[in-house]
């Protein structure tokens, strides 16, 4: 399973912030989405989870050789600030979510075993999300967006928030369920992108570019991100 | 820098904002969005126009806010005391300035300008804060003086009277700055005149009874008493005038009053923050549902909310019932309070249209829903799928209208009834129009609520309006039922009027929200 960005092209007025920006990703592996400060990353993922409307190119799902659409089921979409349903309880959130879901979810399983999966701890179940720490409605967003099980995971700088314990859960949650998606992480912090992405694709300039690290050390790599990353200066 | 250079300064500086203020305003505005490229803060020939309007609104505002006080405040009510009219005049003018100085005193009022001038400009806080009050106190006088002499001399007021007035706002002012400044060095603390404390308001109290109750009772001050009073404060004033002048420790006052959580302080927000921490704190744990998918989801949202929602409607139902048990047991004591009554019943429904307006919970319904539910669902992608928006939309409007139809349904029931009490009337459908146009205000005005914030989502997580197409048809849909006060229409007319009104609104803005939510239900920048 491929996902296709052909020569998209997205501005606001006349600012022109995606400009042809073209890209396959593979199912299986873990992509570093890095860019600069209002290089387009959120564009990007908004783009490609159809909240904005690309000017142009097309954005496409390549199933066994069969090229289409994306629906809604398709994308699972963490954004970097979590938000969640304030006056509802972590439990009643979940069911809620299932309860609307329930024809798209294959295997539902009791709700505790969903909070035990992003471990949240029995005593917080049932408080309302109101009072969650902002590592926990970060948790709950990312477990709605896993739950529904769609093909796509788009994260936008999901685990700047958490704290090293945590981000270390998500990093080993999202290394074991990758193998079924496509999954594309936003970060403008390299060492995270190093150390959790299998590949690194940078958008500098309106376009989208794979780095190959082929045998360079992590250093060099690096250094050569940085230089692909400073072309947006001479725009 | 001379003072005056300081104040043209910020004369410029804020009115550079107020352009760019203006023009936010315009292309927030449908169809003029369209037309209206971003590079406009730059184009000159609009920031010349939006330049012009805000000056002109400036010039404006000095004097139409000056004659509507006193032409609302004052004049309309002058003839209803016992006093004469030009003693009432002089008197409610006197007491209302002072309560005045209380919510009002310019240098201790914490706002943007100041913030942007004296801490992100770097202006110096004292040529500032000085060259800006009696900018204030200049725009008094000015904006003053045409309708006290105008409005004074239609009261009967002596002429002289008439031009010492602005000249006492003035001096009520300085003296009362005077006297904060000074309460400053003595307790180290600057008092924020948006958060008005317990003296300030028993003070703004006192003032207002003394201001309406006295006249109204027949006991206004004459001329001379107002002019006795005006040279004490005008020798008042004089020492006052120096003390503000030498006074010099203006940046530590700002510095007090513009600190982060304070700068962003001025009412309109205060009141936007009020309103957010009440929606967060007043979630109530205490609920659950049997129901299931976005029943389930809307039924825990009205429980958890019942304090805001629920409880209050309660609250608005028992007073309705109250006021009902008081009329009928006047019509059995008090022989003349039928015909009264019976009149009121015939010809006082337009009056209704604004009680209905003022108990409907609509707004603060929409605004939580917003704040605790929907800003952060709409993040979600199933939550925008037209199914789920339509969905819930009915089930929300479905509460909202159960919840405002408990006390609209004591009213729908007591009219007539007191009607029928009070004699009753020749034609039957009086009662069924009473009933009927009541129940169809209810309901108009929840859908009027829900519809327009599904069509227009025009807060942001700030609460602020961010449309002005919303704010426009609130303050329309408000000064109609206002205008509706008061005026006497036969029930026949305007219940059959207001009922074929509602019906018609109704049908056409639930078609509108089922064709547009879909597409307008969505969060905003």
């Amino acid at each position: 399973m491929k996902l296709i960005l052909n020569h998209v092209v997205k501005s606001f007025d006349k600012k022109e912030v995606l400009r042809g920006a073209s890209f396959a990703f593979e199912k299986g592996k873990i992509y570093g989405l890095l860019g600069r400060n209002g290089s387009g990353k959120t564009t990007l993922f908004n783009c490609i989870n159809e909240d904005l409307k690309i000017d142009n190119g097309s954005i496409l799902l390549e199933e066994n050789g069969m090229k289409r659409e994306l629906c809604p089921d398709d994308i699972g979409y963490v954004l970097s600030t979590p938000v969640v349903p304030e006056f509802l309880t972590g439990r009643e959130f979940l069911k809620f979510f299932l309860d609307i879901n329930v024809k798209k979810i294959p295997d539902i399983k009791p709700i505790d075993e969903y909070f035990n999966f992003v471990k949240i701890g029995m005593e917080d179940r049932d408080r309302l999300l109101k009072d969650y720490s902002h590592g926990m409605k970060s948790k709950m967003q990312m477990l709605v967006s896993f739950i529904a099980n769609p093909c796509i995971l788009l994260l936008d700088e999901p685990l700047t928030s958490f704290d090293v314990v945590v981000a270390d859960e998500m990093k080993r949650l999202l290394r074991q369920i990758k193998k079924d998606h496509i999954i594309i992480f936003s970060t403008h912090i390299m060492e995270l992108a190093l150390d959790l992405c299998d590949e690194i694709v940078i958008l500098s300039g309106g376009v989208l570019e794979n780095m190959e690290k082929n045998d360079l050390s992590n250093e060099a790599f690096k250094d050569k991100i940085i230089q692909a990353l400073r072309k947006d200066e001479n725009d | 820098m001379k003072m005056i250079d300081t104040f043209l300064m910020s004369f410029r500086l804020k009115n550079a904002y107020q352009t760019n203020g203006i023009i936010y305003s315009l292309k927030s505005i449908p169809v003029i969005k369209k037309l209206l490229p971003v590079s406009l803060y730059r184009s000159p020939g609009l920031k010349r126009l939006a330049n012009f309007v805000s000056i002109l609104w400036e010039i404006i505002s000095t004097f139409l806010s000056k004659l509507l006080y006193l032409f609302i405040m004052i004049f309309l009510l002058k003839d209803h005391m016992k006093s004469s009219p030009a003693n009432s005049f002089m008197h409610i003018f006197f007491f209302l300035t002072v309560a005045g100085v209380f919510l009002n005193t310019q240098i201790f009022d914490p706002t943007r300008d100041k913030y942007y001038a004296i801490f992100l400009m770097r202006m110096s806080a004292r040529k500032y804060m000085l060259s800006n009050y009696f900018y204030f106190l200049l725009k008094i006088v000015v904006g003053f003086l045409p309708f006290t002499l105008l409005l004074g001399l239609l009261s009967g007021v002596p002429m002289v009277i008439c031009l010492l007035m602005p000249l006492f706002v003035v001096s009520v002012k300085l003296v009362f700055t005077a006297f904060a400044l000074h309460s400053y060095v003595r307790t180290g603390h600057a008092k924020n005149e948006n958060k008005l404390n317990p003296v300030a308001l028993i003070g703004i109290a006192a003032s207002l009874v003394a201001a309406y109750l006295l006249p109204f009772l027949g006991y206004a001050m004459n001329g001379a008493i107002f002019l006795t009073l005006f040279v004490i404060s005008a020798v008042m004033a004089v020492f006052s005038f120096s003390y503000v002048l030498k006074f010099r420790e203006y940046r530590s006052i700002c510095k007090e009053l513009l600190t982060a959580d304070s700068f962003v302080m001025n009412r309109k927000d205060m009141a936007a923050r009020a309103v957010q921490k009440s929606l967060q704190t007043n979630i109530e744990i205490k609920a659950t549902s049997s129901k299931s998918g976005y029943q389930y989801f809307n039924d825990l949202f009205v429980q958890r909310h019942s304090m805001l929602l629920t409880k209050s409607a309660k609250y608005i139902t028992l007073i309705s019932l109250t006021v009902l048990a008081f009329s009928i047991t006047a019509c059995f004591l008090i022989h003349e309070a039928k015909p009264v009554i019976n009149g009121m019943m015939l010809t006082f429904l337009p009056y209704f249209l604004f009680v209905m307006y003022f108990i409907n919970r609509g707004k603060v319904i929409t605004q939580a829903m917003f704040m605790n539910c929907d800003h952060s669902m709409l993040t979600y992608r199933f939550y925008r799928q037209p199914r789920a928006i339509l969905f819930l939309f009915t089930e929300r409007l479905k509460s909202i209208i159960w919840i405002n139809l408990m006390p609209a349904s004591v009213i729908a029931f007591g009219l007539p009834l007191l009607l029928w009490l009070t004699g009753g009337t020749d034609n039957v459908l009086n009662y069924v129009l009473l009933f009927v146009s009541i129940v169809a205000m209810s309901v108009f005005f929840s859908v009027h609520n829900m519809v327009l914030y599904y069509l227009l989502q025009p807060y942001n997580i700030g609460l602020e309006i961010k449309n002005g197409t919303f704010s426009i048809l609130n303050s329309f849909t408000y000064f109609v039922c206002y205008f509706a006060i008061g005026k006497k229409v036969p029930t026949l007319i305007f219940g059959t009027l207001i009922s074929v009104f509602c019906i018609v609104y109704i049908a056409v803005a639930l078609i509108l929200a089922y064709r547009l939510a879909p597409k307008t239900f969505k969060l905003r920048e």
